[in-house]
């Protein structure tokens, strides 16, 4: 069958895109995948004879044919040893209970349709008890788990209350006497007695069958061991519940005359129910747990069987379908099939999900990164740095975590306050647009929606700047801030750009506006935008004046103040007195840069300031053109609004550029000058070469040098002195090489220069590993 | 006895004038085979979109002037390619230590971003238009992006072509890098790869025989060393701009694209009236140029952020664990490594040794191990425990 094949395939795209499994495993996980989707068909299969055949029948049948079959191919009787009379008994009470079960399972089928049982019958044992084992016990295995069990609940939940399937009303008035047996019948007044409709009743039943389909796989562990091997058990119950069946089935055919047309029909679709049931999966999955861990077998397993549900729910009611299983089914059941809902698919992924996680093994004990191997040859791990940063795995915990420290500090607090009333306003904004089928909000709104993420972007930083370093980013993660006030002044410039562009096009050609809408909205953005402005200007010159408060930048300030108690007129003069505000801190040194460069922050507040002038521009063109008409207001406005904007910006980003290029730090350049100088005169010091000093962050400046010492001095004073005098100088991240005159003198009587004498060095170690230093000394 | 600090002024282009300045430039943008390229395809682009953008006003015609503010927007990201290339040429001076060997991952990062805006963009427009259809002229939108589409080509072939040059032009250099690289073969160095089979074979030869005595590794290093010598002298003044020209490359390929799917979508629209064309084409596009752009970004954040680079990721544990088995070094600490440009590695790190520990000889050892790594400038500095 064609459904048969792209679902396979399907499915095995997933898997390989879940984990990558090693070579050896993967004929068994083909394998797997194979059966999986082989049973998912047979249970579609299923269904449908289920719809004419009775259920007793039903599983009369399939345990007889796998009775024979597992008869032939297990020989339980003339193999292994022989089983005494106490085993017999405790066989046989297992068989009653696997009868029960499959009772349950296939009448749960009925009620729900192939897709709801796939979804929640089929969990292998592992998944149900890690979620058994959150649920009850206290120590569920960590954060993830409980995750995992969210998931599971939740997906259940969904698939009772959100799954609007149609055929649930038709089975809600299901005609009493319409029942065929006394136990379907029985099953019915229970569900009924309980108080949900058909359909729900099935999802309850099925969720308990599945518990009690787990504890039985449990208990029957130790029976099996008795028996022999879980095989030979398999067979024996097979056939002994077909026995304990059989007396039912001839009461059941006596009493009650049977649906089917002709017997014969149906022995090619038995046949396939009972191999891919049956038989196949039960001996795929016990030589793939046998070769792979559980878990994994099961994630895949339960991967493959929901995705093949999924596929096969869409298409088996597929007319092309039901041409190819004509042959095989006579008479086609009108309407009356399970259809796939939102809720369905909703559940399907969590449950899927849910599964993944569950059947995940704890990872506890292997999050360390190997450093190394030690001298004796055992591994190394490194269990500092990321791999305890990113232990915390549960969402409340991790949005708890972030939002503690986003309030913790000024810049992201105040990010986050503003980032919220934007998306408050955009919300109003889009509700309303879609409410009133307004196209010019709506398309507002997500103009608002993206400049919302300069913000995110912004607060993103914020957060990032404070993780610690890691191996990989040593210097930590400062200079996110920079990147992210870069980014953010570079899409101001590609926004000016467009805005430019827009408004020459249209000063050629004015437009005529719609004006009516426009003044409301813009108004509203105004007052959230001067609300920001506020409260990042306020930021900026607090930290300007924390960090500057010996000598001038008083006069500065107090421009910045009275800018915001002007309101919209002072903005332009605003941008203007802020990015002078920058200039003359930086001109003077000394600060020891805590906050004063904040890149981040500046990007923000450019960002918002763009947006305020944009509503203003607007405003005060709406009123021309409505005053007096002026249709070349509007792009005169934006025209001088962009080039406002790339005024503003380029400030930003020339410092930006300066920090990601390595540039000295230009307000420390004068007292490293100065230090370097006094190095010189360190007594003991010939020379210093290379000395370099980037800015990493707002409050990091690292350097590196290179010093030359005369011979006989003591090395440890030298950088001891050199470090004071340069962290006077601001460079709190320094590493000093000191050279002693022969070690100088060697290298460079090899070459003229030390890149060179490097790469030759190089170019022998590669020649010649040595492994004794005496050659160069 | 060493200089203090290169005062080079000749590259710093101020005090001059204007006409000095810029025929320097001029200069120095056609010294380099990339910055030519380059440049000459600015020039290309320029002149069409200001015909563009004449015949626009001449005809009056609003979309082909947004089309050409548009291929503007796009110079700019050559513009920035060429700025960058001839940028990271300038020697270093007072304030930029290093020099401005970074321009060139600045520039592919800036490139890296733009493309993403044009995604975006791109995407949302596609979006809107696939939930409205629009009428679209498509009378005249065929021969302009035809044109467009044949000016991005010659782009790409140039590029392609001056990728090829670069290999063979540059191949020592190429080659130079993938020697301080240890192993790492990249596609550039590959091109010089046939100049060298002595040196292919002297390493491998070394490989087998690392027991031998000073005296032949001393010849061997007399040999080697003429040739080293004029071989660095490229590396200060030609960055491989291995960024710049993926950016570059991947910004050109995505207009052509752009211009594929204008064009397709055209004729779909001509021939069959699929008017739902356009949006998924331009969807399709915009998807593509957003996943290729990422592995871009990607590096060049890295890069900026001063993240350890990722060919030494593995390497370096390793010589953590040499550095400290040396004699009298009891600890490693604050391990810095980072990236100045491409394949350029810089690391400083902090030894505690024991006081009688002979510095010198650990200190040489330190720069051995990690030059093998491909650390090309390193600083270490030495820390004394205390008794």
């Amino acid at each position: 069958m064609e459904e048969k094949y792209s679902s396979n395939v399907l499915s095995g795209g997933q898997l390989g895109m879940v984990e990558v499994p090693d070579s050896r495993l993967t004929r068994y996980i083909v394998l797997l995948v194979i059966s999986k989707v082989l049973k998912a068909l047979g249970i579609f299969e299923s269904y449908d004879i289920l719809k004419v055949v009775h259920i007793v029948q039903f599983i009369f049948i399939l345990k007889l044919g796998s009775a024979v079959f597992l008869l032939f191919f297990q020989k339980p009787f003339s193999s292994g040893k022989a089983i005494s009379k106490r085993q017999w008994i405790k066989l046989l009470k297992h068989a009653v209970f696997s009868c029960v079960i499959s009772l349950l399972g296939f009448f749960g089928l009925t009620l729900c349709g192939p897709l709801r049982t796939l979804l929640l019958f089929e969990h292998s044992d592992v998944v149900v008890i890690a979620l058994l084992g959150v649920l009850f016990t206290n120590s569920g295995g960590g954060p993830s788990k409980t995750r995992g069990a969210a998931f599971f609940i939740i997906a259940v939940i969904c698939l009772l209350l959100f799954d609007n399937d149609d055929l649930m009303a038709k089975m809600a008035e299901h005609p009493e006497g319409h029942h065929d047996s006394a136990l379907t019948h029985f099953l019915y007044t229970v569900i009924s007695f309980l108080g949900v409709a058909d359909h729900k009743g099935g999802v309850v039943l099925l969720v308990a069958s599945l518990c009690l389909k787990v504890g039985f796989h449990t208990a029957s562990r130790k029976l099996s061991v008795e028996i022999g091997g879980a095989k030979r058990l398999y067979a024996l119950d097979n056939l002994v519940s077909a026995l304990v069946l059989l007396p039912w089935v001839i009461v059941l055919s006596a009493t009650t005359e049977s649906k089917v047309e002709s017997w014969s029909s149906l022995v090619l679709p038995f046949g396939m129910i009972i191999f891919s049931v049956m038989i196949l999966e039960f001996y795929v999955e016990a030589i793939c747990s046998a070769k792979m861990e559980t878990p994994r077998c099961a994630r895949y397993g339960a991967l493959a069987l929901f995705f093949s549900a999924l596929l096969l729910a869409n298409f088996w009611t597929h007319p092309l379908t039901d041409q190819l299983r004509s042959m095989s089914k006579p008479a086609h059941y009108g309407s009356t099939e399970h259809v796939l809902s939102g809720g369905v698919l909703v559940s399907a992924i969590f449950f899927i999900m849910s599964s993944n996680i569950l059947s995940s093994p704890s990872k506890k004990g292997q999050k360390g990164t190997l450093v190394g191997y030690s001298p004796e040859g055992t591994p190394l791990y490194n269990f500092m740095g990321d791999a305890l940063q990113h232990t915390s795995q549960s969402l409340p915990r991790f949005i708890k975590d972030s939002l503690k420290q986003i309030l913790e500090e000024y810049d992201s607090r105040q990010i986050f306050y503003f980032l919220c009333l934007n998306l408050a306003f955009t919300f109003v904004e889009l509700f309303y647009g879609v409410w009133t089928n307004s196209l010019g909000l709506i398309s507002d709104g997500f103009h608002m929606l993206f400049d919302c993420s300069a913000l995110v972007l912004g607060l993103f930083a914020a957060l990032m700047t404070r993780w610690k370093a890691t191996r990989i980013f040593s210097y930590g993660y400062g200079r996110v801030e920079i990147l992210s006030g870069f980014i953010n002044g570079l899409f101001l410039m590609v926004i000016a750009f467009f805005v430019f562009v827009e408004s020459v096009t249209r000063l050629l050609d004015p437009p005529n506006i719609n004006t009516d809408m426009l003044t409301p909205v813009s108004v509203g953005g105004l007052l959230v935008n001067l609300v920001g402005i506020c409260a990042f200007s306020h930021a900026h010159s607090h930290g300007g004046k924390s960090c500057s408060s010996h000598d001038h930048g008083h006069s500065h300030h107090g421009h910045s103040h009275s800018e915001h108690s002007h309101g919209g007129h002072g903005h332009s003069h605003g941008g203007h007195g802020h990015s002078h505000g920058g200039h003359g801190h930086g001109g003077h040194g000394h600060s020891h840069g805590s906050g004063g460069m904040n890149a981040n922050m500046r990007g923000v507040f450019l960002h918002v300031l763009a947006d305020t002038l944009g509503s203003v521009g607007v405003i005060i063109s709406t009123i021309l053109i409505r005053q007096f008409g002026w249709l070349i207001a509007d792009p005169i406005c934006s025209l001088f609004i962009a080039t406002l904007i790339f005024l503003s910006v380029i400030p930003l980003l020339k410092d930006a550029c300066e920090v990601l290029l390595l540039r000295t730090p230009p307000e420390h350049e004068k007292d490293l000058n100065n230090a370097l100088e006094k190095i010189e005169k360190i007594e003991g010091v010939l020379s210093y070469r290379d000395p370099h000093f980037w800015r990493h962050s707002a409050n990091m400046i690292a350097g590196t040098i290179h010093l030359q010492v005369m011979s006989d001095v003591v090395e440890q004073r030298i950088i001891q002195q050199v470090t004071a005098i340069l962290k006077e100088a601001g460079v709190n991240n320094l590493s000093v090489q000191v050279e002693k005159e022969a070690y100088f003198q060697h290298m460079s009587g090899l070459s003229t220069g030390f890149h060179e004498v490097l790469a030759m060095t190089q170019q022998m170690e590669s020649m010649k590993y040595l492994n004794d230093g005496t050659c160069i000394m | 006895m060493l200089p203090l600090s290169i005062k080079d002024d000749e590259y710093k282009p101020t005090k001059y004038n204007l006409l000095l300045k810029l025929s320097g430039w001029f200069r120095s943008i056609l010294a380099d085979k990339t910055s030519r390229n380059l440049f000459f395809f600015l020039c290309l682009n320029l002149s069409f979109a200001f015909v563009e953008l004449t015949y626009g006003i001449w005809s009056n015609s609003l979309g082909l002037i947004s089309d050409s503010f548009h291929m503007f927007f796009d110079c700019t990201a050559l513009l920035a390619g060429l700025a960058a290339s001839v940028i990271s040429r300038w020697r270093s001076n007072d304030s930029f230590s290093y020099g401005y060997v970074r321009a060139e991952v600045l520039a592919g990062f800036v490139n890296g971003l733009f493309l993403i805006f044009t995604a975006f963009f791109i995407f949302s427009e596609g979006v809107e238009r696939a939930l409205e259809p629009p009428d679209v002229h498509h009378e005249r939108l065929l021969p302009v992006s035809v044109a467009g589409l044949l000016v991005n080509l010659v782009g790409i072939f140039a590029f392609q072509h001056g990728g090829h040059g670069h290999s063979h032009g540059e191949g020592d250099h190429g080659h130079s890098h993938s020697l301080f690289n240890g192993s790492t073969s990249h596609g550039h160095s590959h091109g010089g790869h046939h100049h060298h089979d002595k040196h292919a074979d002297s390493h491998s030869h070394g490989g087998h025989h690392h027991h031998d005595k000073h005296a032949d590794w001393h010849s061997h290093g007399g040999h080697e060393e003429p040739h080293y010598n004029d071989e660095l002298q490229h590396l200060p003044g030609k960055g491989s701009s291995k960024q710049i020209l993926q950016g570059v490359l991947l910004h050109i390929i995505a207009d052509t694209l752009g211009s594929v799917g204008v064009i397709i979508s055209a004729l779909l629209m001509q021939k069959y009236d699929l008017m739902i064309a356009d949006p998924i084409c331009s969807m399709l596009i915009a998807i593509l140029i957003g996943v290729s752009v990422v592995p871009l970004l990607k590096e060049s954040i890295g890069i900026l952020m001063q993240r350890t680079p990722f060919s030494l990721d593995h390497a370096l544990p390793e010589c953590y664990q040499r550095v400290q088995q040396l004699q009298g070094v009891y600890n490693l600490q604050e391990p810095h490594f980072w990236t100045l440009c491409t394949d350029v590695y810089i690391g400083t790190l902090k030894l505690l040794v024991a006081p009688d520990a002979d510095t010198r000889w650990i200190l040489s050892q330190t720069h051995h191990i990690f030059t093998q790594a491909g650390v090309r400038q390193l600083y270490v500095q030495i820390d004394t425990a205390a008794m």
